[in-house]
């Protein structure tokens, strides 16, 4: 006999939902409020209603180049730390190596140390052996700080994965590549994708590698919105923020009816 | 090929990479610790923790992170849980409302917290109103301002960490000890959440490490009066021009939270199996 | 799933290829302005002028002096700045660690018409100032009850909680705290009668913010009224329809200094003279007095009555500005700041 779930807990769950929904979307909705804002400054609730920041981010060759050099590199950064993340985390998860606990914490040190000591040390590194960064230099650097995300996603994942999958694959005589792809590659999936996920957020949103590692022509958008904060802190980057969200908000709807996140996220 | 062959093929890329894009430049940086006027010293640790302020900042750093991560878990496991087992529809709500703070810059996010926290900003408003505090109550440039703005910042990971490994559990688990008599708190203590440890460890690590070393939320909520570990590491770097005692600061926020995490992975690993 | 994943791979590396193509431009100089209003000042005074004059394009990396001069001094060994701009004395330190070249003066025109404060050190790689902030009482003159004529009108307990402070790790905040200390009896050797005042208005509830915008944030919601800044943050405020008015306090006005430096190793040397002579140009002064209300320090800058008002003119006032030792400010930074610290932690 099972009993039911008691309705005192339902009803918390629907207060605890709320509550959480509350803190995690405060200050997005003061900020897509203060984006409308007629005053020059950024205030909640806001004075007047305008579009003025609007047009005024649409139109500006900084913003707007600004954002193409964040997607580029973000997008970039998703393949590469993925990869190399997610192979080094199946690999990790086998505990065939040496010292696999050793290799977890290895590839997790990135995110312990504050990123201006990193971002700092690769400029001293690179100036001294190749001269000006680029583009590249700031890929490394993004992919480097986001592999840590795409491992322990994808660690926590196969933990839970039935193990003997891959020896039954074995017995049953598949060869090395096709146990790898057609086995273990499914099972991490949903790792993977989160890894992923988390990658591309990591890179869009890292503002102090990009603050160092900056060059001409090379402003990613967060330091774009650092720079406008920090001297004319008009709503223009509520503005900007607006956007990304409104963004965000199509993406995920449109991700959902293509491919279904339901399904995904079941897998 | 072997088995050890595979293993070191799929690790190398990323070992490699890690090796020279991020131990070569790191250490070359941390050498810089132990570097004085004249040849090595450990003049810059000893100023450190030979100073009651400095150790305070450490302390806070730490604690801080300890609070902010529980918070985090504490919200985060119920939320995946909710999020898991909710209609579909309901369910991709709550991912997007999960995932919009992540796809906002950090810095813009902050500054939504400052209109609302500041003196003349709702929250402190609401809690006059409903006379709770004094007249000129801001929950800017305090603790809780950083434990808040640092707990939405992080939460995202966690619930997102959580769910990824509460999705892939067996429903027919919880039937099951739903059907020799648990109650449901009871199925939720003892079948799902020990399940769902993995998730919580990976995502308590993740929200303790990335706490303890972020700058921008802790600085631009606490203000310069309560100091952070990663904020005085960058006003060494930016403006005191300090970059060995940066470093010296780098490597005992690093060995802190090693300290803090390896006790930590050890009983949880334990506990797991 | 097979080739969708090829086509992300060739998609993917030819966008890491088209942006990996360098600029490659004969006459090219790269430099660094503070962004927002700042820089589309730099763009109109001094910039587009330069442009169109030699022909020549400039690329500008929007960095404040703090974290240009960490990025001039780990890119020791290949600079990509040619003409460096700080207003937090940071060319001091840049000059001593050669990380600058020493100017010539013959090699500027324009430097006979400096003042001589401007161009003092520019043989030891010190680039000259080419305009200044005057610090001083930056006030609500709605909300405020009266107007601050003095620096010890900060002292004044009917401010309290109304008062807003800067933190030292700011240039500007560090000014106005030296003069603090010196109208409360002490000076560059002994910064600890500053130290004590601070820890009072603290303790009457001022408040202590790190950056600009922060006192903008003050003054529009905070109800702040007095705020010991910069004369040009206060015209922003007022651009942003604040009521926010400057005024000199009567015990003296420190001198913030932006200045133009000559980086080191860097092959377009005459070039990046010619825009730094550009830069200290009575037009390019004047322009920027216009736009943001900084002081000249090209004596030959004309103003018109009504910036006159707003900045530090003529000989005489500029000589009233008071300049704290720039090289005794940068070898007790790292204390003062840490003694700061230690003052306003809670």
């Amino acid at each position: 006999m099972v009993r039911a779930v008691p309705t005192w807990l339902r009803a918390a769950s629907v207060v605890f939902l709320i509550l959480t929904a509350l803190i995690l979307l405060a200050p997005l909705v003061v900020v897509a409020g203060a984006s409308f804002s007629a005053s020059q400054f950024v205030q909640f609730p806001p004075d007047g209603l305008s579009l003025e920041w609007y047009r005024k981010v649409l139109s500006s060759p900084e913003y707007l180049s600004a954002g193409w050099t964040s997607l580029k590199i973000a997008l970039l950064v998703t393949v590469s730390a993925t990869l190399t993340g997610g192979a080094a985390a199946i690999a990790i998860h086998r505990r065939q190596l040496p010292g696999s606990q050793v290799l977890s914490a290895v590839f997790l040190s990135p995110l312990v140390l504050p990123t201006i000591i990193y971002a700092i040390g690769m400029l001293m590194l690179w100036s001294s052996l190749f001269g000006p960064v680029n583009f590249l230099t700031l890929w490394l650097g993004h992919t480097v700080v986001a592999i840590p995300y795409v491992i322990r996603t994808t660690l926590a994942v196969l933990s839970e994965s039935d193990p003997f999958l891959e020896e039954a694959a074995r017995t049953m005589g598949a060869r090395r590549l096709q146990r790898l792809w057609l086995v273990v590659v499914p099972q991490c999936t949903p790792g993977l994708a989160a890894g992923a996920f988390f990658a591309f957020n990591v890179s869009f949103d890292e503002a102090v590698l990009s603050l160092f590692l900056r060059k001409p022509g090379l402003t990613t958008l967060p330091v774009q919105i650092y720079g406008q904060l920090e001297f004319s802190p008009d709503p223009s980057v509520a503005a900007v923020s607006t956007i990304m969200i409104a963004i965000t908000v199509i993406l995920i709807f449109g991700i959902d009816r293509l491919l279904g996140i339901r399904n995904f996220a079941e897998t | 090929m072997s088995d050890r062959t595979e293993n070191l093929l799929l690790i190398l890329p990323g070992l490699l990479l890690l090796a020279l894009a991020f131990f070569l430049p790191i250490f070359q940086m941390l050498a810089l610790s132990v570097a004085g006027p004249d040849g090595p010293t450990l003049a810059h640790f000893a100023r450190f923790l030979g100073d009651p302020y400095y150790l305070g900042i450490l302390w806070r750093t730490v604690r801080l992170s300890l609070i902010i991560t529980a918070i985090c878990a504490i919200i985060g496991f119920p939320l995946a849980y909710i999020m898991a087992r909710v209609g579909p529809r309901l369910r991709l709500w709550l991912i997007v409302i999960v995932i919009l703070p992540l796809m906002t810059s950090v810095v813009v996010r902050t500054f939504g917290w400052m209109v609302l926290l500041s003196r003349s900003g709702l929250v402190p408003e609401l809690l006059r109103d409903l006379g709770l505090v004094r007249r000129n109550f801001s929950l800017m440039q305090t603790e809780t301002a950083i434990i808040i703005g640092m707990v939405q910042v992080l939460l995202p990971f966690m619930a997102l960490s959580i769910l990824g490994v509460i999705t892939r559990i067996d429903p027919r688990l919880e039937e099951a000890a739903r059907t020799m008599g648990c109650s449901f708190l009871q199925t939720l203590r003892t079948v799902i959440l020990p399940l769902a440890l993995p998730g919580i460890v990976a995502g308590s690590l993740l929200a303790f490490t990335l706490s303890a070393s972020s700058f921008v939320t802790p600085s631009l909520l606490g203000g310069s009066r309560i100091e952070v570990l990663a904020a005085s590491i960058y006003s060494s770097v930016t403006q005191t021009l300090d970059w060995p005692f940066a470093a010296a600061q780098a490597v005992i926020l690093f060995v802190g939270v090693i300290l803090v995490l390896i006790p930590y992975m050890k009983v949880t690993g334990r506990s797991h199996g | 799933m097979k080739s969708a994943f090829k086509t992300t791979i060739l998609g993917v590396s030819a966008i890491a290829l088209t942006a990996g193509a360098a600029l490659a431009q004969d006459k090219t100089l790269t430099i660094n302005s503070f962004g927002g209003a700042y820089e589309e000042a730099h763009k109109k005074c001094i910039i587009t002028p330069f442009e169109q004059e030699t022909g020549a394009k400039v690329q500008i990396v929007t960095a404040y002096s703090a974290d240009a001069f960490a990025q001039l001094r780990a890119q020791k060994d290949a600079p990509q700045f040619d003409v460096i701009h700080f207003s937090g004395g940071q060319e001091i330190v840049g000059a001593a660690e050669g990380l600058l070249a020493p100017i010539d003066a013959a090699k500027l025109s324009n430097a006979g018409d400096l003042y001589d404060f401007a161009k003092a050190n520019l043989a030891k790689g010190e680039g000259p100032a080419y305009s200044i902030a005057a610090i001083g009482l930056v006030y609500n003159s709605e909300k405020s009850p009266k107007a601050p004529t003095s620096w010890k009108d900060l002292l004044d307990p009917a401010i309290g909680e109304h008062l807003v402070l800067t933190d030292i790790s700011n240039g500007y905040g560090m000014l106005g705290f030296l003069m603090l200390n010196q109208v409360q009896g002490g000076d560059l050797a002994n910064i600890q009668p500053g130290l004590d005042t601070v820890k009072k208005l603290i303790d009457a509830g001022a408040v202590v913010v790190s950056k600009s915008p922060e006192i903008q944030q003050e003054f529009a919601q905070n109800d702040a009224w007095v705020a010991p800044y910069a004369s040009d943050y206060a015209y922003t405020l007022r651009k942003a329809g604040l009521p926010a008015k400057f005024v000199q306090g009567s015990e003296g006005t420190p001198a913030s200094y932006i200045t133009a430096s000559l980086v080191a190793n860097r092959p377009n040397t005459d070039l990046a003279l010619k825009f730094i002579d550009m830069s200290i140009s009575p037009a390019a002064q004047t322009c920027f007095a216009d736009a943001l209300r900084y002081t000249p320090t090209n004596s030959k800058a004309e103003l018109s009555p009504e910036v006159a008002a707003d900045v530090a003119y003529g000989e005489d006032s500029v000589k009233g500005l008071i300049r704290f030792d720039p090289k005794v400010i940068e070898a007790n930074r790292a204390a003062w700041v840490e003694a700061w610290k230690k003052t306003i932690a809670q």
